[in-house]
């Protein structure tokens, strides 16, 4: 790696080659804004809000597309890009619902942040969406909002690119480019493994998950995010189960998944279908909800916990007393936590004396 | 999981989920990625995206041979010909790494002895991979400084499993292609805590880090921890535990697991059941076990609780409670304490830090995690830490072996062929394997519950070459029947070429479609692993169907895995 | 190296009819892409997302002054699966009218009559498709000047086309470096719309490391009011063929790309007779030449859209830089050139730099400009660069009524006032005052002219070509059109004008790729030269 001297709004730093001027500059905790731009993806350089000035270029240049040269003299602030984010912003909103609650479907929508934050005119009227959504599209998890889209394109990037399953795509052009899935199918017959990675990376919420909109839960803004491992594969995915806390009585519900930052965890912002969308099990009526124990009948019934916990010690005791320690058989579980896994191996050792303990899957 | 052990010291991936996308050969060789493991998968589209060469070896064509330069589309159960004879190219070409051998292994010449047979003519025969494809891999994967081997139950859920690993790890050490960034003998764990089920000592030989209990001083260490005498022979495995249930098991506690549905040869444990003399079953959703439990426990999923999972590559991560568990439904750790103090014993854990600060306490290898620094990790640029990690100032480890192999010297070990134990005669001329799908998981408690999965695949299916299916009158979409000397059940036929000719191919996760009511139970002779991706079967059709019907989240079994990803094929 | 399946998506598509259900599908099982593109693919181009439209009617400027709206009325009336286009490079014969692929030049509405419904009975009843040399429909436009000095002129447009090869033999004993010289020395700037110093691309090529180099023809000509580059291949496809085979041997390229536009059927044709005789000689070695069709997409004339297409993608302009001279076609540097300007190399060669310099007037050599609206013989001109207006419309045989406005050099160029009459129409003072030379399709408008409904023309022909992948384009043209759709509808004028200035600039500063950038020129001009017009 050789090193690169630069300088951005007057301060000289160094770079690495093939750096590009976003990553230099989020390296130093300056606000180049973006829309377009994930470092999963190649630089696309299409939403246009990172244009900043290079000395000697005529034309803003892309600073998430522009790797930095020796000498490279960058200015992120002037009086030009200032102009430039309030008009491109402006143009936007024409072409954008024109509040937050119409466009919010799923995640906040970034757009109205960055037209806060750069006190960009949102009064330059409206024009007709002229996107094609797939309304009837039957796939349970994926709904396209045309509407809030702004087409920046991360979406079917991140479909060709990370996914690469390459299901959707940009269709038709000029004011009609709309996102598309091939003769506008539904997702499900198409190549789409369903992971939502489109919904992740959506800086506007066009692409969102459609459950929660049916089932009217509250917008993301309003859910509390807590950090956890999935429960499904070995990679161990990093995820925030989003939780409405008043439902359930007060109890919490998991609402929806989301997906942690890029490049903060293993899975780099990534989810499969199961990690995003399969957590409807977890409030589902189907689960037990008391201690059961077989009576006389030879049937379950519910009791109590201390009734249970008195029945299973006297039973596994008995088969102790009657054949010997090694007559017990004790199935701990890949499924639980490490910290489970401790605590069932022990209770077989130490407890009942036997080393017959072992889970699932140890190959 | 034992022949990694036996061979490097530890069992586990050597190397980081983050290394993939850096790696420049990829052998991905029993490994369904893109289904099975679809996170590991997308690091790997990235490797290939970036110029890498992927090798798929699998006897089917699936999503990720779309990506791969090469698919070796083996006969089911030959890997150990396909995997000895590259060792024979990579000696006879000379292209061994010979100070590595020298310095960090032993035993090699057994294994230059024993594969001088394995030539790759003779492997064509065998295998139905050419001599020209087996030479080429086998360069490839010896000349590049980056290359990683990938592989997970298709190579372990054997008769020979434990051979198939030996034969990947003697690729490994023969080209020194161990202790460097991006290269390594990675297994892709199927269960988000297979590894730390075994790192906490859920298993017959070891007690936690993988410390044998017939070990004195390792017993003594934790008799004084416990404070109780412990039983100093090994005990019996799960394949072994099962074929004794009703015989010499008469009591059980089962945690977390749907024996009936998951154990192979499910008609004979049905039998040993009903000898049980008391069953318990600690679950959050009522199972086909359940049938024969005497007390259930109703328990907490991991939204509901507190605690870590460990992950394939051996990164410690934290469960965090999100939302309280249903009615009186408890975390299974809690459960596990009561039951321990019902029976005398005088557990006190405040919360699930204390058992992982115990766990630590006499495992070196963990002694320097915990939650309090798993925690603080999250702020930095990967949350978690990854084991070994013997002190609380030491940063953990992401790849093993960098200074030297675990266990002093990496042991090759000699392999001979054994073919599968059953395979196809004139009664059951197909030759049938089960594996995982994308939308669902194991015996899909969870995922069956979710409606959109359900939507994407509802029904249980067997893949079907469409010339097998022609010469037995299949169509797709049929409802047919599929049976092996153990038993027999419908499903929907799959006209598919994902799958070779003689085979068919079946997901596990149907419990009225139950895959282990045809598997054969014979176990690999050291781990005792069941056979599941190969026995003899047969198929006919009991129901036309009447229309074709575009079957729900079959595309690429309706359409081949052809139009994936880029299209593109790099050469 | 090439990818050849992935660049036949849209041929594959025009082979199956078009983007029809089913189609992406069937294409994807056969050669392994992914469905999703080929579908995107297909419905970015006209031709082939709406294959059912078989009769198409140029709605650009000159056809639209020419009539083109009666007869696109009376093509509807009639019951033809028929719908309005972007120009056709047929200004010079208006209305062009496409009947699938093929330009049928001054369309009638008796013509239309005289199809009874049918639209593959539909003709032209022009006398220019009337020519007894000319089999079927074969046409050419008019050219000029008459009484031309051929000494004095690089096309000769007039003149014999020449299948000798002594051209590219000289070029071939020069070697590269004297040629780069002769290139230099003749200050031949690129005839495509930016006037670029041909040298210092020829040379940027040539010093590459990379080895594997393309060249590209542009012949995606269809900016408003040009159609000379039709002209060229259909009269002089020699100078082309032998030009590209120049290039390739200077710069080591074994492979040259033609991108011909959908609509050139009939140029086409001719290219390819062309080629053949040479081919059959065995004039240029072991240069492969491989043509490609494009399908209905203005932008695809933009060098990196087109070179995408080639690529068989959606024409999406690329990120510039880098500049297709190091990462071109397939990531190889690659020399693209429009074919006027590649037509120029085989006099450089044969009559040497200096004599091409002084051919011009302010500026190097010859030019060939369009010439089209209200002037008595509309056609291709070949005149020293940096005349002015009033000496083009001359050697057109005057001006039809008194002269009001122009557009010197297409959409592009946005419109100018009568006084500007004797700028030199060169790159340089058509720059100087915020306009273009561009490609020289110079559009006349007299005195008739609403100069609202002619930017309203123009607005919606950039309107129907953007390809929408950035912003400031994608909205700004609708935004645009759509500002002044209200300001026309609302008597009194409102305040529907008044974000203009800044959309236009942010269109400019902000857009990807030429066309978001010019395409507000047609109404800020308008606006600054005729304000009256929008006030009435």
């Amino acid at each position: 790696m050789t090193d690169r001297s630069i300088t951005v709004n007057g301060h000289p730093w160094q770079a690495q080659e093939g750096e590009t001027i976003l990553e230099v500059a989020a390296r130093h905790g300056v606000e180049i804004p973006t829309l377009c731009h994930d470092p999963r993806l190649k630089p696309a350089g299409a939403c246009r809000t990172c244009l900043v000035e290079i000395d000697g270029w005529r034309r803003l240049a892309p600073a998430c597309a522009t790797p930095v040269t020796e000498g490279m003299s960058i200015v992120t602030e002037n009086e030009r890009i200032d102009r430039h984010r309030k008009t491109l912003l402006a143009l936007y909103m024409t072409d954008h619902p024109q509040s937050r609650e119409e466009s919010e479907r799923g995640a906040p929508d970034q757009l109205f942040d960055m037209v806060a934050r750069y006190q960009a005119p949102s009064d330059w009227g409206v024009l007709e969406n002229k996107r094609q959504g797939r309304p009837d599209d039957r796939n349970p998890y994926i709904q396209f909002n045309p509407e809030a889209c702004i087409l920046c394109a991360r979406c079917t990037r991140y479909c060709d690119e990370v996914e690469s399953v390459s299901a959707i795509t940009l269709a038709q052009r000029g004011s009609e480019t709309t996102i598309a899935t091939v003769d506008a199918e539904s997702l499900l017959d198409t190549t789409c493994e369903m992971c939502g990675g489109c919904i992740d990376v959506c800086p506007t919420g066009a692409m969102a998950e459609k459950i929660p909109l049916v089932r009217g839960d509250k917008p993301e803004r309003e859910l509390e995010k807590v950090r956890t491992t999935c429960n499904y594969c070995g990679v161990g995915c990093q995820m925030d189960l989003n939780v409405d806390p008043d439902a359930r009585e007060g109890q919490g519900k998991v609402v929806k998944v989301t997906s942690p930052p890029v490049g903060t965890t293993t899975n780099d912002g990534n989810l499969c279908v199961k990690g995003r969308f399969a957590y409807d099990f977890i409030d589902h009526p189907d689960r037990l909800t008391q201690p059961l124990v077989r009576g006389e009948d030879g049937e379950l019934h519910p009791t109590t916990w201390d009734d249970a916990l008195a029945k299973a010690a006297t039973g596994l005791r008995g088969v102790t007393e009657r054949h010997g320690p090694d007559a017990l058989g004790f199935v701990s579980s890949s499924r639980c936590t490490m910290e489970e896994n401790f605590l069932m191996q022990k209770l077989s050792r130490a407890v009942f004396h036997t080393n017959n303990v072992h889970q699932c899957a140890a190959t | 999981m034992a022949g990694l052990v036996t061979t490097f010291g530890a069992g586990a991936m050597t190397n980081s989920i983050g290394e993939i996308r850096d790696a420049d050969f990829l052998f991905v060789i029993g490994s369904n990625t893109s289904e099975a493991h679809p996170i590991i998968a997308m690091e790997m589209k990235r490797a290939v995206h970036r110029g890498a060469t992927m090798v798929v070896a699998d006897p089917r064509a699936v999503w990720m041979t779309t990506l791969a330069q090469k698919h070796l589309q083996l006969r089911p159960g030959t890997d150990v010909w396909l995997l000895n004879a590259m060792a024979h190219v990579i000696i006879e070409e000379g292209l061994v790494d010979e100070a590595f051998i020298r310095e960090h292994t032993e035993n090699f010449e057994a294994v230059r002895e024993a594969v001088r047979k394995y030539t790759p003519e003779e492997a064509e025969k065998v295998t139905d991979i050419s001599a020209e494809d087996i030479r080429w891999v086998a360069h490839r994967y010896a000349t590049t400084e980056r290359a990683g081997i990938y592989y997970t139950l298709g190579i372990t859920e054997h008769s020979h499993g434990t051979d198939n690993v030996y034969c990947l790890a003697n690729l490994v050490l023969m080209t020194g292609h161990l202790g460097k960034r991006s290269a390594g003998m990675n297994p892709l764990r199927g269960q988000n805590n297979v590894q730390g089920a075994n790192d906490a000592g859920a298993t017959p030989i070891f007690l936690p880090g993988y410390q044998r209990v017939d070990d004195e001083e390792v017993r003594r260490k934790y008799e004084e921890s416990w404070g109780v005498a412990l039983p100093p022979e090994p005990g019996m495995n799960l394949n072994v535990m099962m074929k004794a249930v009703g015989k010499s098991i008469r009591g059980m506690y089962v945690m977390g697991e749907d024996i009936l549905l998951s154990e192979p040869n499910v008609s004979k444990l049905e039998e040993g059941m009903n000898n049980v003399d008391f069953l318990v079953i600690q679950e959050p959703f009522l199972n086909e076990t359940a049938r024969y439990a005497d007390v259930v426990f109703p328990s907490a999923v991991f939204a509901e609780k507190d605690g870590t999972f460990t992950n394939s590559e051996r990164r410690v991560q934290l469960v965090r409670k999100a939302v309280e568990p249903p009615g009186e439904a408890r975390a299974d750790w809690e459960i596990l304490v009561s039951l321990a103090n019902a029976c005398g014993a005088s557990w006190d854990y405040p919360n699930s830090a204390s058992v992982y600060d115990e766990l630590a306490k006499d495992a070196p290898r963990f002694a320097g995690i915990s939650h309090e620094r798993i925690e603080e990790s999250a702020e930095g640029p990967k949350s978690g830490l990854q084991w070994p990690c013997p002190d609380p100032n030491h940063s953990g480890t992401e790849f093993l072996h960098e200074g030297g192999v675990l266990r002093g010297k990496g042991l090759f070990s000699a392999v001979e062929y054994r073919p599968s134990e059953e395979l196809p005669d004139q009664e059951y001329a197909l030759l049938l394997s089960t594996g995982r799908t994308l939308y669902h998981y194991n015996a899909a408690t969870q995922t069956r519950r979710e409606s959109g999965l359900v939507a994407k695949q509802s029904d249980p299916f067997v893949e079907i070459h469409p010339k097998d299916a022609g010469k037995r009158g299949i169509a797709s979409g049929d409802l047919v029947e599929v049976c092996t000397r153990r038993g027999k059940v419908h499903a929907r036929a799959i006209l598919s070429r994902q799958v070779r000719r003689g085979c068919l191919w079946m997901p596990l996760h149907f419990h009225e479609a139950r895959a282990n009511l045809l598997t054969n139970d014979a176990g690999d002779p050291i781990t005792q692993t069941a056979e599941y991706k190969v026995c003899a079967a047969e198929v006919r059709s009991v129901e036309k169907d009447g229309a074709e019907q575009r079957y729900p989240g079959s595309y690429y079994a309706m359409n081949g895995p052809g139009p994936g990803a880029g299209g593109e094929r790099r050469s | 190296m090439t990818h050849p399946i992935r660049s036949s998506i849209p041929d594959e598509l025009q082979k199956a009819g078009g983007k029809l259900e089913g189609v992406a599908r069937e294409i994807a099982q056969r050669t392994g892409i992914p469905e999703a593109h080929i579908y995107g693919v297909g419905s970015f181009f006209h031709l082939l997302d709406r294959p059912h439209q078989k009769v198409r009617v140029c709605t650009g400027l000159s056809c639209r002054l020419a009539g083109a709206d009666e007869v696109l009325k009376a093509a509807s009336e009639a019951g033809l699966p028929v719908e309005s286009c972007s120009c056709l490079a047929g200004c010079d014969v208006p209305p062009a009218v496409l009947r699938e692929r093929r330009v049928l030049p001054a369309v009638q509405v008796e013509d239309v009559k005289r199809a009874g419904g049918d639209w593959q009975r539909l003709r032209s009843s022009s006398p220019l498709v009337a020519a007894p040399h000319r089999k079927d429909e074969h046409w050419s436009g008019s050219i000029g000047p008459e009484n031309a000095d051929p000494s004095q002129l690089v096309f000769d447009l007039r003149g014999k086309p020449n299948f000798t090869g002594e051209a590219y033999r000289k070029a071939a004993e020069m070697g590269p470096e004297a040629f780069f010289q002769q290139l230099e020395d003749s200050g031949l700037q690129g005839r495509g719309g930016a006037g670029f110093p041909a040298h210092i691309k020829w040379k940027g090529v040539f010093q590459q490391q990379e080895t594997t180099r393309y060249v590209v023809l542009n012949a995606d000509e269809g900016e408003p009011g040009t159609f000379k580059d039709r002209e060229v291949m259909l009269r002089r496809p020699d100078l082309v063929l032998e030009g590209l085979a120049i290039a390739a041997r200077m710069v080591g390229a074994k492979e040259v790309f033609l991108y011909l536009r959908g609509e050139f059927e009939v140029p086409w044709a001719t290219m390819e007779s062309a080629l053949r005789r040479f081919v059959d000689a065995g004039t240029f070695g072991d240069i492969q030449f491989h043509f490609h069709a494009g399908h209905g997409a203005y932008i695809c004339g933009e060098e990196t859209a087109l070179l995408e297409a080639l690529e068989g993608k959606r024409g999406m302009p690329r990120l510039k830089p880098p500049f297709p001279v190091e990462v071109g076609l397939w990531g190889k540097p690659t020399l693209i050139h429009n074919v006027e300007t590649i037509a120029c190399i085989p006099p450089i060669v044969q009559r040497g730099g200096s004599w091409f310099r002084e051919l011009g007037k302010t500026e190097p050599g010859t030019k060939l400009y369009c010439i089209s609206g209200h002037v008595q013989r509309p056609g291709t001109y070949e005149l020293p660069l940096g005349i002015d207006l009033d000496e083009l419309v001359e050697a057109a045989g005057g001006y039809l009524g008194t002269l009001k406005a122009f557009s010197p050099g297409g959409a592009s160029s946005g419109f100018l006032p009568a006084s500007e009459r004797n700028r030199p129409l060169s790159f340089q003072a058509l720059g100087e005052v915020g306009s273009m030379l561009g490609s020289a399709g110079v559009v006349v408008l007299n005195e008739t002219v609403d100069m609202k409904w002619a930017v309203m023309q123009q607005l919606e022909f950039f309107e129907a070509e953007s390809c929408g992948q950035c912003a400031p384009c994608r909205i700004g043209t609708y935004y645009l059109r759509d500002s002044l759709d209200k300001h026309m509808a609302s008597q009194p004028r409102t305040e529907s004008l008044r974000h203009v200035a800044d959309t236009a600039w942010q269109m400019n500063e902000g857009s990807i790729c030429g066309l978001g950038q010019a395409a507000p020129l047609p109404l800020t001009t308008a606006l600054r030269h005729f304000p009256e017009d929008f006030e009435r």
